[in-house]
């Protein structure tokens, strides 16, 4: 029975890396022929990673070692409890979408500890503004969350994406198109892309938390944010997109994410205060409406 | 004020001997005493030459005489003027006009650090530019540039005879 | 015996798959003292599209694996320059541009400004002209990855083995406590 749970979590997460890495590749990819470039393959981010792995790594204390652990962790920990299409680790646990809401801020925390321990200050500076933008996009998700709880009766993903079989006009993206509209202007605060990425800002505060990250640790870095990928598509594919078959469910992330992508081309940068400001406003606001939608 | 006017105004004016030599439309140059600099500066920047755009020297070798020259702008004459005068290159020595300008603080260090001119009064006259500098003063005629990079930085070579 | 150099076999074998991932990713810090900054900019974006070569741009000297010194350095900058080297990790190359990293180029009798970069890091690769063209630009980052494939680029282990006389020649530029002249 262990066994079983624990072969299942590896297939989770080695999914959820794998899948995570071509998303990026694939972005990458469609990101250059928004400009008119052709970049490398979209096998390169794993060459990147493996590259990053070689290489040689400096660390200053057994916090950032810890940190940077504990980040990727939190984020594995959270990909178990994503539905994957039909897919379910646990198959009691079914998706606790507050379970979910919970865990993913555990990656960031720990992400949190390792860059401050690394004593850069713009790492701090980066990390503080992940941590305000998070107090941001929180809000417009957790609203449409709360929707969706309310609508289901129930809290569980896997109840959620039951309630949009059939057509695909039962999708919640068609029955509450205004929440999903908030969400997806959330994600892409969660996943860090234009124009809420003052968090990595290269020019102006040196790629932010990541700056003091050298080889395996920047390797770390690569394989959390693929697995957020993975896993911050997969919850709105799940919520909204109605789940679907593992080749269903991997196309609507794929989707999202290059929806994602294609607003980060034409965005420039907020500056973060305004992102937090723009996201308790715009998008909350959005979810809120749909909320009075529904009760009236 | 016109420039004819400016230069009679400046002739009625201001008493102590100087030679006044027209640029073109735009600009003069004033040269006078060393130390009588500091009277025509503020002379001129009472008649609203108010900008002090930059303090710099030239090395005369032959002359044996540092030449430094304080170029003021006015922006409601539109003149320029180049205000000049000669020190001995054996002792450098000149008053500082930062109490005039506080800009001239960083273009004195400046000179002071390429010329090795003395400004009494000045006590920040750290370097500012050139790293860990130990040699004479770089843009004086009798430093020989191209000897100081061979022997510092070497003699280009080939690869086989490095 | 005979295990150790199995040993170094399997070793020089793993490198040399190791050396393959690097060389199609190779991340780059430019250190934009330079006129070749300016051939940067082109050269990474559509027009001749770096990222083709799985080649970025990087923020800081911790991420990247590549130091580009794009023109000339002065004493000053050479000794950031030092220090922004010492910061990056293994495996690691230098590429300079233009001559003045060469022999000094147009500034070859300047009092500040040095003459010749490989005394004082070690240059996997220099890229001649004044400034090199991004097709110049791109061939030598094609040699450089013909390099390191063959395991020929290795500065970084030129480095560590001749510390002390690379260190010696910083000391004579930045720590001199006599007049030269």
């Amino acid at each position: 029975m262990v066994k079983t749970y624990i072969f299942r979590f590896l297939i989770a997460v080695l999914t959820s890396i794998f899948m995570g890495l071509l998303y990026m590749g694939i972005g990458r990819k469609f990101m250059a022929r928004i400009r008119r470039c052709y970049a490398g393959p979209f096998y390169q981010s794993y060459i990147d990673v493996i590259k990053l792995f070689s290489k040689n790594s400096i660390s200053h204390n057994w916090i950032m070692d810890f940190g940077v652990m504990m980040g990727f962790a939190g984020i594995i920990a959270t990909v178990v409890f994503l539905p994957i299409g039909p897919f379910n680790v646990f198959p009691d646990m079914k998706g606790n979408i507050i379970i979910i809401m919970y865990f993913m801020t555990i990656g960031y925390l720990g992400m949190a500890m390792g860059v401050a321990a690394s004593g850069n200050p713009n790492a701090t500076i980066g990390i503080a503004r992940a941590l305000s933008l998070m107090i941001g996009y929180e809000i417009p998700f957790a609203l449409s969350v709360i929707l969706l709880i309310f609508a289901n009766r129930s809290s569980l993903l896997y109840d959620m994406v039951l309630s949009q079989h059939g057509s695909f006009l039962n999708w919640n993206m068609f029955r509450y198109p205004f929440a999903f509209a908030g969400s997806l202007i959330a994600l892409q605060g969660m996943l860090g892309e234009q124009p809420f990425d003052a968090m990595i800002a290269p020019a102006e505060i040196a790629s932010g938390p990541m700056v003091e990250l050298s080889g395996k640790f920047l390797g770390f870095g690569f394989l959390q944010h693929a697995s957020q990928i993975f896993l911050e598509t997969g919850i709105i594919a799940a919520m909204f997109l109605g789940g679907g078959t593992i080749l269903g469910f991997f196309t609507k992330q794929l989707i999202l994410y290059l929806i994602t992508l294609s607003i980060a081309a034409v965005f420039s940068r907020y500056r973060f205060e305004d992102a937090v400001k723009f996201f308790w406003i715009i998008p909350t606001l959005l979810v809120l409406l749909q909320l009075v939608i529904f009760l009236a | 004020m016109e420039q004819k006017e400016l230069i009679e105004h400046i002739e009625k004016n201001f008493k102590y001997k100087k030679e006044i030599k027209v640029i073109d439309g735009k600009q003069f140059t004033i040269t006078v005493e060393k130390d009588k600099v500091l009277n025509l500066l503020s002379f001129l920047k009472l008649i609203d030459f108010k900008q002090l755009a930059l303090i710099t020297a030239v090395d005369w070798i032959d002359e044996k005489k540092f030449e430094i020259v304080y170029i003021l702008f006015s922006y409601s004459h539109i003149q320029q003027i180049l205000v000049k005068t000669f020190v001995d290159r054996d002792n450098p020595q000149v008053e500082t006009v930062k109490n005039l300008w506080d800009v001239a603080s960083m273009y004195e260090r400046d000179v002071h650090e390429f010329f090795g001119i003395d400004f009494i009064g000045n006590d920040d006259l750290r370097p500012l530019i050139l790293h860990n500098w130990k040699d004479l003063p770089p843009l004086r005629k009798d430093f020989d540039s191209l000897k100081y990079s061979n022997k510092m930085f070497g003699k280009f070579k080939k690869d086989e005879e490095i | 015996m005979i295990l150790s150099s199995t040993k170094e076999l399997k070793d020089k074998g793993f490198e040399q798959i190791l050396d393959f991932f690097r060389k199609k990713s190779l991340w780059m810090l430019h250190y934009c003292t330079g006129c070749g900054a300016v051939e940067l900019p082109p050269t990474m974006t559509s027009r001749w599209d770096m990222e083709r070569f799985g080649m970025g741009p990087m923020a800081t000297p911790r991420q990247a694996d590549l130091l580009l010194i794009t023109g000339y350095l002065s004493v000053k900058s050479l000794k950031r320059v030092i220090y922004t080297y010492e910061q990056m990790q293994e495996p690691k190359w230098v590429i300079a541009f233009g001559s003045c990293p060469i022999n000094g180029g147009i500034y070859y009798d300047s009092y500040s400004v040095i003459n010749r970069l490989a005394l004082y890091l070690p240059v996997d690769l220099s890229i001649e002209g004044c400034m090199p063209r991004p097709e110049a630009i791109i061939d030598g980052f094609t040699k450089l990855m013909k390099a390191i494939e063959k395991g020929e680029a290795v500065g970084y282990k030129k480095y560590k083995e001749n510390y002390e006389w690379y260190k010696k020649n910083q000391r004579e530029v930045l720590e001199r406590t006599t007049p030269v002249l």
